[in-house]
């Protein structure tokens, strides 16, 4: 039906290509292509609302991440250094100026959201942030997208409860070290088992700490299941937990990469499945959070079926099947 | 490896003529299980661990008023009275592999460790042990595990770090364990990197096989039945 078709936005940017990684890393501007062109044949794109993209203002940033940091990344980038603290962190002379941009749409789609604009929206960013920590870049992360979005929320939209999803099959060490102490971002992932998987953390022991205590919530999946292991963890863990949370707005950490063809991970998520967790997430933010879901690309390394897998989500996003 | 890089070297130590209420005290406030015992010249004459201290104490069965008289008694006895006499030591040029069998075999929790003077130098509990083989395993930094079913011949283990090396990834550590499979074993390399895609595809391609835990599970029990006793 027409009238359940909803205003998704879209943040993307050529200039996101800018950032090149070295030539066999799989977290190359490749990604996006596929992804564009994806939408552009089947003629989602045209549906879609776009949103431009401004250089974040650097005190959103920094109220995530450390100044000292900010500088090593910046200098890294203009001394023409191959990577920054591990050889997974790719960089080029633009890496730094790129990953304020990825920000700045992500603020955008935020801004959009909250006005009104728009209901929803996708953004394809790169480079990804889950993973970056408040002093240090990791897993091909550098600025973390994601949570300088949940504290722009807070702080310039004066939202209290924000609800992070995160569906990459890494764990988002960044985001949930970032929140752990805090009551208002609920922050809920499920991902390859930490004992096979990088980076190492989100065992369903990790819970918050102090007075975010009850606010982390991990579902780690063994290597070798699917589907029925990712539904059940899922109705199991996130929907109770949400329905107590009651999160105003939700931002996703939208990663492709648990799917069965996937390399970079042994979980063996299927097409369907991918969908079957965009349609829980989108009838819990229908719930609680009036429809409000700002979904930010992380992982997804297998090219035509990255492009396919944001295309279902986006799809699923506008309403229209 | 060595006991002495991994053994607490920040001793909480009591003598002979500590009173049992400030053992008890310090073990709570350090969180610990074992106090060494040592006497004037420094010499270690005996450790009280906290089975010590608790079979040293009235029942939890009797009423809160008797407790608390024959608690007040027990305190101002000394540690010479209940600790062990003469423990089992190890000294500074243990292995950690001596220390594991030998605590599996003598089943104590901790060992004090000493020089051959029989100073006191550190001590190693069950807590070091298990942080060593974290270390040992090389989990406290980010990184992927594989798991590889190898034929068992010769040059296999070799095949595999090449492969890793020449992706140019730096190995966290390397286990490799048996398995039911009297042909085959299994290798465990940690790799210290998010990038896994292209070395699983080369590792495939070099007939090495990937499993997870659920056939490794399944594998076992159907050779094994008991296991799902």
């Amino acid at each position: 039906m027409a009238g359940d078709m909803k205003k998704t936005g879209f943040v993307y940017d050529e200039r996101f290509l800018q950032h090149v990684t070295f030539s066999t890393h799989p977290e190359s501007p490749g990604r996006l292509r596929v992804i564009v062109e994806g939408l552009a044949a089947s003629g989602l794109l045209q549906k879609l609302i776009p949103i431009e993209v401004r250089r974040a203002d650097q005190r959103w940033i920094e109220m995530v991440h450390n100044i000292r940091y900010m500088m090593r990344l910046e200098e890294a980038c203009i001394m023409g250094m191959p990577d920054i603290d591990h050889q997974d962190n790719s960089i080029c002379r633009d890496t730094y100026d790129i990953a304020f941009l990825a920000v700045g749409g992500v603020l955008n789609a935020i801004d959009a959201v909250m006005t009104g604009d728009i209901d929803n929206a996708f953004c394809a960013v790169r480079p990804p942030g889950h993973h970056a920590e408040v002093d240090r870049a990791m897993g091909f992360c550098y600025f973390n997208n994601v949570a300088i979005g949940a504290k722009y929320l807070k702080k310039r939209w004066g939202v209290q409860r924000i609800g992070i999803i995160d569906f990459d099959v890494h764990h988002g060490n960044g985001t949930q070290h970032i929140f752990e102490q805090d009551p208002t971002v609920f922050y809920y992932s499920i991902h390859e088992h930490p004992s096979f998987a990088y980076p190492g953390t989100g065992r369903e022991f990790e819970t918050g700490i102090g007075e975010g205590l009850g606010y982390t919530l991990n579902s780690p999946i063994l290597p070798g299941r699917g589907d029925d292991e990712y539904k059940k963890m899922i109705m199991q863990d996130l929907v109770p937990a949400f329905k107590k949370f009651q999160p105003e707005v939700i931002l996703l950490s939208a990663g492709f990469d648990a799917h069965v063809t996937d390399l970079m991970s042994g979980t063996n998520l299927s097409t369907e499945g991918y969908d079957f967790i965009t349609e829980v997430i989108l009838n819990l933010a229908n719930k609680f959070a009036g429809g409000r879901v700002i979904s930010v690309l992380e992982g997804g390394y297998n090219y035509p079926v990255l492009a396919l897998l944001v295309e279902n989500h986006i799809r699923m996003m506008t309403g229209v099947r | 490896m060595f006991v002495c890089e991994r053994m607490a070297k920040k001793l909480i130590t009591v003598q002979p003529d500590t009173k049992l209420s400030d053992v008890s005290q310090l073990m709570t406030q350090h969180n610990i299980r074992h106090l060494p015992v040592v006497n004037g010249e420094g010499l270690l004459v005996g450790i009280v661990s906290d089975r010590d201290m608790r079979s040293a104490l009235p029942s939890s069965l009797l009423g809160k008023e008797a407790y608390e008289r024959a608690l007040e008694r027990v305190m101002t006895h000394r540690a010479e009275e209940i600790m062990t006499i003469n423990p089992l030591t190890i000294s500074v040029y243990y292995t950690i592999q001596d220390t594991l069998l030998m605590m599996r075999q003598k089943r104590v929790g901790a060992f004090p460790v000493i020089d051959e003077n029989g100073y006191l130098k550190g001590i190693l509990s069950t807590r070091d042990l298990l942080s060593s083989l974290a270390n040992v395993m090389g989990i406290g930094e980010p990184g992927t595990l594989l798991c590889i079913l190898a034929r068992e011949e010769r040059g296999q283990l070799k095949k595999i770090v090449d492969i890793v090396t020449e992706e140019k990834i730096l190995l966290g550590s390397v286990l490799v364990s048996r398995t039911w499979d009297v042909n085959k074993k299994a290798v465990f390399p940690y790799l210290l990197t998010n990038n896994v895609a292209r070395v699983k595809q080369r590792l495939l391609d070099a007939d090495f096989q990937l499993f997870d835990p659920m056939q490794w599970y399944l594998d076992n029990v159907s050779k094994n039945p008991h296991l799902l006793l």
